[in-house]
């Protein structure tokens, strides 16, 4: 049963990643693809800084008993993490935004994402109907090797060692590139970017927002849950299908009884609550810098949008989970099954990235290779 | 190299791309393909409502060293990002 506090803290947290994504423009895909076709590793620092975060978060959570390994999000591993993961990072490509960057710029007041969000829960409802009676057995169960999920925490280390170690190699990267007064440099500036009230200023730097992020995340972990975004989703999209078709069409899909399954009754949580509070988060946060607008997206971008949220609808349930809940609550707990998500996610953008926008690649271009 | 707004809006403006109601990559590629087609020392302005295109255009103009970022205007809702191609 949940308690009207677990409401109301979920609501805070939604808030508080809401208004964090927006500050940043923190975008999942542009991580990747700016990366790679233009070379801006801006958002994609970001990205490693909230990754380093959310596993001291967790290691330190495990290490101090503030949580236990079972509170750990892992899920079984298999080829479907690979495929779901290359699907999710195409069809987050095409639509322009990744499960995350759709909910805040919702609240920004892009109508394109509305749609893409609408698109995505109608494809979590794709995957459950073709789940059940064909897809489990079909595809689903064959490509799937291990039957529960592997933490790389269950290897008996203490739990801040690999979490230390992976921080420890970002920093000396970091330092060989830069130097050390680079780094500090760089610490430095992402904490003093900063130009009058920081309520109104339109962007915050992306790597403070990734710290904080991740701490929030990590206080979710301890206090609530993992954080996610497609689960909550989907079972918004059963709630709907209830509504619409009664209980029992729920009830009698196997993939949504499931995920219905410590829910008192077919009805919005305080994960959906969380999600829905996103939106209102970035929603203040944007009002505040003054970025709200009604955004209609030109006519001939609708099919990618919604082609693009259908694919990553089915593809974060094949998956499963989508970027958010893979880069910081599968990387936070060190799921074998998210890192591989996570790769094939990158794999999905380069493909489309190249293949379908005909972007340059100038990560690849060497002046002196056209010299 | 960074403009006020008043001598943004005076400059002579060579080609002006549209960017309205586009979202990454979008906004980007116009920027790109507008640069293509410039001469060195034009002057290339994107009009967008897409906020996030006031980062990512400049960091790509400057990182790939195709323009010089002059400025961006913030005026309705739209930001007017000023390029001149190197």
């Amino acid at each position: 049963m949940f308690t009207i506090e677990a409401f109301i803290l979920a609501a805070v947290f939604g808030l508080i990643y809401g208004f964090l994504l927006q500050k940043a423009d923190f975008c999942f895909v542009a991580s990747v693809r700016d990366f790679v076709s233009v070379k801006d590793s801006r958002i994609g620092k970001g990205v490693l800084v909230l990754m380093a975060t959310a596993m001291i978060g967790w290691g330190f959570a495990l290490t101090t008993g503030l949580a236990s390994l079972e509170q750990v999000w892992a899920v079984p591993i298999g080829l479907t993490n690979l495929f779901g993961g290359i699907l999710f990072g195409i069809g987050m490509t095409i639509a322009g935004s990744c499960a995350s960057g759709a909910l805040y710029r919702s609240g920004m007041g892009y109508v394109q994402f509305w749609i893409v969000i609408a698109a995505m829960i109608t494809g979590n409802l794709l995957f459950a109907f073709i789940y059940d009676p064909w897809g489990r057995e079909g595809f689903v169960e064959p490509l799937t090797f291990t039957d529960k999920g592997y933490s790389l925490y269950e290897i008996g280390l203490p739990f801040m060692v690999l979490p230390l170690i992976f921080v420890g190699i970002l920093i000396l990267i970091v330092v060989k590139k830069f130097g050390v007064d680079g780094f500090l440099q760089g610490v430095k500036n992402s904490v003093t970017d900063w130009n009058g009230n920081p309520f109104k200023q339109q962007h915050w730097d992306v790597r403070f927002v990734a710290v904080l992020m991740g701490i929030t995340a990590t206080i979710q972990f301890i206090t609530l849950s993992s954080i996610s975004v497609t689960g909550p989703e989907t079972r918004m999209g059963g709630v709907l299908v209830a509504s619409i078709f009664g209980e029992q069409a729920v009830y009698n899909n196997v993939y949504l009884n499931n995920m219905f399954s410590s829910y008192p009754a077919i009805g919005l949580g305080p994960e959906e609550t969380l999600v829905i509070f996103m939106v209102v988060g970035a929603f203040i946060s944007s009002v505040l810098s003054k970025s709200f607008k009604i955004r209609f997206p030109k006519a001939k971008r609708l099919p990618a949008a919604i082609g693009g949220g259908l694919i990553m609808g089915v593809a974060s349930r094949i998956a499963p989970g989508c970027n958010i809940a893979n880069v910081v609550a599968g990387v936070g707990g060190l799921s074998i099954a998210s890192i591989i998500v996570i790769f094939g996610m990158m794999i999905g953008v380069f493909i489309i990235t190249k293949y379908y926008f005909k972007m340059p690649i100038m990560l690849f271009y060497r002046e002196k290779d056209a010299a | 190299m960074s403009l006020s707004d008043q001598e943004l809006k005076q400059l002579t403006v060579d080609h002006q791309l549209d960017g309205v109601g586009e979202v990454c990559p979008h906004t980007l590629n116009i920027a790109l393909d507008g640069l293509k087609k410039a001469k060195s020392g034009d002057i290339l302005v994107e009009v967008t409502d897409h906020s996030i295109a006031t980062k990512t255009i400049p960091a790509a103009v400057k990182m790939n060293k195709l323009a010089d970022h002059l400025g961006t205007v913030k005026e309705d809702g739209n930001y007017y990002i000023y390029l001149k191609k190197k």
